[in-house]
């Protein structure tokens, strides 16, 4: 299995069954849910179904390219269904079916794990899904986002296309992963996940662990900050302020990856982020909430 | 009662997380029981079943129906129902209609407590069928349930522990008929997912009585405890099999036989490269993350093999176990990658980094912290007469782990990675033990720090933090006790008792208050007289769980308990005597003392010459030999012997007494009688 032939069996499932299919959002982030397509799509009563892979930089998990399990960039993908169907957990089994899993010959569980994203005001509760004891995907019924509760609640799950690649294939080095072939007139050419990412790894760890200006961090920290309330307060644009604070986020992760936040400092900056995220969402809901008036009141279905 | 029938519910779940399974099945149960107690007048029990998706319980023996109620309507007297010639009144018809019943019903009684004869019927309340009051009543116990987190899902309001997808119910052969939430209970269930790959359909439960093997042949094993009994087997077998012993740990196999439906152990490996990491590293590591059980062999070092639990029978073609050794794989890469990132730097080099982690907001870093209790720990090795230099050092070193890259990922390894990095970079013995027992006692049951310096090191970290926290008003009360002071404090106060060192607690929390100097927030003095009351209750406790019956802890608490050692030996001594029945009547007299003595000024000496009786006098040569006797236990005896004498002198002799000289004199007698009794215990407290 190729990561590439992962990614698209995923989406073909995925789409099959409804969803949409998004595009990852490009700006730095940790997680597939800051994408806006989850964020502000878990918000709000409109029937909202979506999938899309998301890279996620996690800049303190950098290993320069030289661990076989730890990257600093990885590909998730998300699934966001909402209302969450009856039939979630039988959906989400005939996706690993759809991966190639015959799970009349492995081991499926799902353990507790509850999901919290400080920076977004969101929490949910479910479970890790773990394969013959490796956990394989999350699978969240969101409660709260942007710090309002979720009506209807959205089932998010999300996959890490690379350990389920080399789950799957029982390669031992993220590296060593196939990432698709390349055909030319000369012949049919494998094409490596070392080849595609090992360099970024290295410089990109580089960045986060040596090189990065922190003095610059922090005022790009503020920067961002006061552009966000900027954007939301004086225009009233949520999506231009979301991104603000996005860039806030992963801003935060460089510095907290150099140990540059103490322990004390740390739930402050959180709560910058949140609370900027959380007016954003706020933001959205009352104009999704105008536009359902409206649309109701000329008698067009929303 | 006539006939009786088994009530069976099983709520199918998506996955409960396994600790909520046990509290919602046992609070189910209290509230069903309960239920049928009021509605049904019987007492019964129930068996609860529980399994990662299900919630089930069956009770046996309810009646088929209620009984059906008489009850007694009293209304107005005779003379107001009836007229003269005894036709019904106007007063007397309302009343028959009032309770649906004719005329010809009422009849005329004087009920107890009323003067005259009174209209009366008696009603007859059919009982309801059992099954539809179960049909009214589950739905409202399983929503009153208590669920610590619960959620929502879907579009309902809906709230509950995870979403409900099945609800079995059966009264004998009947379907209780309700729902929840739009599902309806019915008579069907769901067994194993795997089973129902090949097996679409759910699962018929034919009777109450069926439900186990209903399962069972289903793929689900719902009973808890006897999948842990299964698991267990397994183990010790798998165990065996690879030449060694499981390491054990109750509550990793707890946890395991709480998120299996069927219980599978399996036998896996992992390079032996990985055994260079220290024990505890590996069995944490295999715990936390893969829910896995090391294997050691006779001499107690690890082998390079892990158990762990699968939720299906078999491994057909070996991906469970090549899966989990996959992770387990990663994870000790992981590991090895933190503990030998963190051996670059030398530990002590971290010192400085603790000025940046917080203790606690008011008492500054974990830098500060280990100041002070270099200092402390200093001068409680001076005075037990040890070297001093040791107790600073470690302290410098005690919470420079808390940095490493190790103990940020496994936060139970404090103390022990400290102590392994110390030990790898050829510290001295003594050192890195103190060190690695630091943190010890974990609980009550666990044991305290074997080498000297680790017990005063524990003991200097601990009172900091107790001292600390009271010193800024943070005094547990009541069950809050956020910071868990009470149990550093019952380490502080075990360490000492059992170690039997002469330290007295108060005069090391005196220094520990010191110590923390300005950053108090509180007087000292009032400080000071908490803490006094918290390591009393602290020194009880610790009597109580050395097993000295309540008279020995109270009456020996009552006469001093800052002298650990001396408490000790004191309630050791009392606890011989605690059934001697001379001891009752020693704390009678002590008691008549006490009062006698409470409203009168310091007596003077005691002048033997002016005794007369010769009840006192055989008491003053009591006395006077029991003051002679060092011995706790020879004390206790002369005491013993003193009851008799004691009680003999209350029969014959009056204390307060005209004559003022042998008034004195008496009284002086008393009064050194007590401060010999006080050597020991106050047994006004004896009972």
């Amino acid at each position: 299995m190729h990561i590439q032939e992962l990614i698209l069996r995923l989406q073909r499932f995925w789409a099959d069954r409804g969803c949409l299919i998004g595009q990852p959002y490009d700006l730095e982030k940790g997680a597939g849910t800051m994408n806006p397509l989850t964020f502000f799509g878990a918000l709000g009563p409109r029937p909202w179904n979506v999938a899309y892979v998301e890279p996620s930089r996690r800049p303190a998990d950098g290993r320069y390219g030289e661990n076989p399990f730890r990257v600093y960039k990885h590909l998730q993908m998300q699934v966001i269904l909402k209302p969450s169907p009856a039939k979630v957990q039988d959906l989400y089994i005939e996706s690993l079916e759809a991966m190639g899993v015959d799970l009349r010959k492995h081991d499926l569980r799902f353990e507790e794990d509850n999901w919290e994203a400080p920076t977004l005001g969101a929490w949910g509760v479910g479970w890790q899904v773990m394969l013959d004891g490796m956990e394989i995907s999350q699978f969240t019924y969101f409660q709260q986002v942007g710090g309002m509760d979720c009506r209807p609640v959205s089932a998010e799950i999300t996959y890490g296309i690379e350990r389920i690649c080399m789950f799957l294939t029982g390669i031992d080095n993220i590296f060593d992963l196939t990432w698709g072939e390349v055909k030319t007139d000369d012949g049919v050419f494998p094409v490596s996940y070392r080849t595609v990412r090992q360099r970024e790894e290295f410089e990109l760890s580089a960045y986060s662990f040596e090189h990065a200006d922190l003095d610059l961090h922090w005022r790009m920290f503020e920067a961002f900050e006061k552009e966000g309330w900027r954007l939301l307060k004086d225009h009233g644009h949520f999506l231009s302020g979301y991104e603000q604070a996005l860039k806030m986020s992963h801003t935060f992760n460089v510095l907290d990856a150099r140990g540059a936040v103490s322990t004390t400092e740390r739930p402050g900056i959180i709560k910058r982020v949140r609370d900027l995220t959380c007016a954003c969402a706020r933001a959205h809901v009352d104009r999704e909430q105008a536009m359902l008036e409206a649309a109701k009141g000329e008698g067009v279905p929303a | 009662m006539s006939e009786t029938r088994s009530l069976l519910l099983e709520i199918h779940c998506e996955e409960i997380p396994a600790r909520f399974l046990a509290p919602l099945a046992v609070e189910f149960t209290e509230g069903i029981l309960a239920f049928i107690r009021e509605q049904l007048q019987v007492e019964l029990s129930a068996e609860t079943f529980y399994s990662p998706r299900k919630l089930a319980w069956r009770v046996k023996g309810l009646p088929a129906a209620q009984a059906d109620q008489r009850e007694t309507q009293v209304g107005p007297p005779r003379r107001m129902c009836v007229d003269a010639e005894g036709r019904p009144a106007q007063t007397g018809l309302k009343f028959a209609e009032k309770w649906g019943v004719g005329f010809d019903q009422v009849r005329f009684e004087q009920p107890a407590g009323k003067k005259e004869p009174c209209a009366v019927v008696t009603l007859v309340r059919t009982g309801r069928p059992t099954l539809d009051l179960l049909a009214e009543a589950l739905p409202r116990l399983i929503t009153s349930l208590h669920v610590p987190k619960a959620m929502r899902w879907g579009s309902s309001e809906f709230l509950f522990v995870r979403p409900i997808r099945n609800l079995l119910c059966l009264f004998g052969g009947d379907v209780v008929p309700f729902a929840l939430d739009g599902v309806s209970a019915g008579s069907t269930t769901w067994g194993h997912r795997l089973y129902h790959m090949d097996h679409p359909q759910p699962v018929a439960v034919p009777g109450p009585e069926a439900y186990e093997k209903t399962l069972e042949g289903a793929g689900v094993v719902v009973s808890c405890p006897e999948r842990r009994q299964r698991l267990e087997q397994q183990l010790t077998a798998l165990a065996g099999a690879a030449g060694g012993r499981v390491v054990a740990d109750e509550h990793l196999l707890d946890t395991l036989a709480e998120i299996v439906e069927y219980p599978t152990i399996i036998l896996g490996a992992f390079p032996e490269a990985f055994l260079t990491l220290p024990k505890e590293v590996l069995v944490t590591s295999l715990a936390e993350h893969q829910k896995a059980f090391c294997v050691e062999g006779p001499d107690g070092a690890l082998l390079p093999a892990f158990l762990t639990a699968a939720n299906r029978p078999d491994d057909p073609e070996g991906f469970l176990k090549s899966g989990n050794e996959w992770v387990l794989r990663a994870r000790l890469y992981d590991a090895r990658f933190f503990f030998d990132e963190d051996r670059k730097q030398p530990l002590l080099e971290r010192l400085e980094k603790l000025k940046q982690l917080t203790f606690q907001r008011e008492l500054g870093s974990y830098y500060d912290k280990t100041q002070r209790i270099a200092a402390l720990s200093g001068a409680m090795a001076s005075s037990l007469g040890l070297d001093g230099t040791d107790g600073r050092l470690v302290a410098q070193a005690c919470k420079c782990d808390l940095v490493t890259l190790m103990v940020g990922e496994f936060p139970e390894l404090q103390g022990i990675m400290g102590g392994e990095y110390l030990k790898r970079e050829n510290a001295h013995e003594k050192v890195w033990t103190a060190v690695k027992e630091h943190y010890q006692p974990l609980s009550a049951d666990s044991p305290i720090p074997a080498s000297s310096l680790g017990g005063i090191l524990a003991i200097a970290d601990k009172l900091d933090t107790v001292a600390g926290c009271f010193a800024i008003g943070q005094i547990p009360t009541g069950s809050k006790d956020p910071l868990a002071l009470r149990r550093a404090g019952q380490g502080i106060i075990r360490i000492l008792f059992e170690r039997g060192w002469n330290l007295n607690p108060m005069a090391i929390a005196a220094l520990a208050l010191e110590g923390i100097g300005a950053k108090a927030t509180r007087p000292a003095q009032e400080t000071l007289e908490a803490l006094e009351a918290f390591f009393r209750d602290r020194a009880g406790h610790q009597l109580e769980q050395a097993g000295y019956p309540g008279a020995v802890r109270r009456a020996a608490l009552a006469a001093g308990w800052t002298d650990l050692v001396d408490l000790k030996a004191r309630c050791e001594a009392l606890a011989i005597f605690a059934d001697d029945p001379r001891f009752q009547s020693l704390a009678q007299s002590a008691k008549r003392i006490g009062n006698i003595l409470k409203d009168e000024a310091e007596p003077g000496e005691l002048d033997p010459a002016r005794l007369r009786e010769p009840e006192e006098l055989a008491l003053a040569a009591h006395l006077a030999r029991l003051e002679a006797v060092a011995e706790q236990d020879q004390l206790l005896r002369g005491l013993a012997e003193l009851a008799g004498p004691l009680e003999a002198f209350f029969s014959a002799v009056m204390v307060k007494c005209e004559e003022p000289a042998l008034r004195a004199a008496r009284l002086a007698l008393l009064h050194r009688l007590r401060g010999a009794f006080l050597r020991v215990a106050d047994f006004s407290l004896w009972q």
